[in-house]
């Protein structure tokens, strides 16, 4: 076993492979630790969610056209209020991360998708027992969650930047959006 | 069994891959001050990584200035991870 000293020598030369990964990992670690959020954006996300859970409650419970309206509306708050969001990150810390995209647009997060999905579920059946009070709090709910889903996943980040920096990508986010718009409106068609 | 990647096994290129892992894309003068190391010995490095494709730039705009982004491709990806790996397998051989 090397002694403290010899330890510290084979750490300090530049050569070393320890010194060299060490290096690089602190050089990392550097850009992680120093991005930031941009201000607001859980509360931001969690009302855009809530809205969005609560349109498309109401728009599958009414089955009507003004519904379908409301519901689409609903997807544009969240696609919009998300597109403001990750603009501002990287205007703010010059550096895309996909995987933050996909936190944020699609709550691929585990607490965020469980979360949203019961949510969305409870609101749903709120709604088509006319139980607007119950359809409001089931938003909020899901709103709430899915922001602490991203909080959560933010921290898991910061920790391993390496192994969380992967998503889906702008294009292929931007056809998710285009996706989950027909998704609901073959849903109220059905319906 | 992977072995050490040359063109990445100097400390400063090594740092460059491996600061790009923790993003999809960064800005030039973001990654240059993370770095601490002036446009042109980044550059350097930028143009070598393309030369081989692992990372990709492209021109973009920032708060209403050109800017130049990067990023790894898959192909830096899997150079990184082996490389690593390959060091690791160094440091248990000494160890």
């Amino acid at each position: 076993m090397l002694s403290i000293m010899e330890s510290d020598q084979a750490q300090q030369d530049p050569l070393d492979p320890r010194f060299v990964l060490a290096e690089a990992d602190q050089a990392r670690q550097r850009l992680a630790a120093g991005l930031r959020l941009p201000a607001g954006l859980h509360p931001a996300l969690a009302a855009a969610v809530a809205v969005q859970v609560g349109a498309a409650a109401y728009g599958i419970a009414a089955q009507t056209t003004a519904g379908l309206a409301v519901a689409l509306a609903g997807v544009a708050v969240l696609m919009g209020g998300a597109a403001v969001l990750l603009h501002r990150f990287r205007r703010i810390n010059g550096v895309r991360i996909d995987g933050l995209s996909s936190q944020i647009v699609l709550g691929t997060g585990g607490t965020s998708t469980l979360v949203y999905m019961g949510g969305f579920g409870a609101a749903t059946w709120a709604a088509f027992e006319s139980r607007w009070w119950l359809v409001a709090v089931a938003a909020v709910a899901a709103g709430v969650g899915y922001a602490i889903g991203t909080l959560r996943w933010w921290h898991a980040y910061r920790n391993d930047p390496a192994a969380h920096a992967g998503g889906v990508s702008p294009r292929l986010l931007a056809a998710g959006a285009v996706l989950a718009c027909l998704g609901f409106v073959a849903l109220l068609i059905a319906g | 069994m992977a072995e050490l990647d040359p063109l990445i096994h100097a400390p400063a290129r090594l740092q460059v891959v491996t600061t790009l892992s923790a993003v999809s894309e960064a800005e030039f003068a973001t990654l240059r001050a993370v770095l601490e190391v002036s446009d042109s010995v980044l550059s350097k490095h930028i143009s070598a990584l393309a030369d081989a494709g692992y990372v990709r730039s492209r021109k973009g705009v920032q708060a209403g200035r050109r800017t130049t982004w990067v990023g790894l491709t898959s192909t830096g990806r899997k150079a990184l991870r082996e490389h690593v790996a390959a060091l690791r397998r160094l440091i248990d051989v000494v160890d």
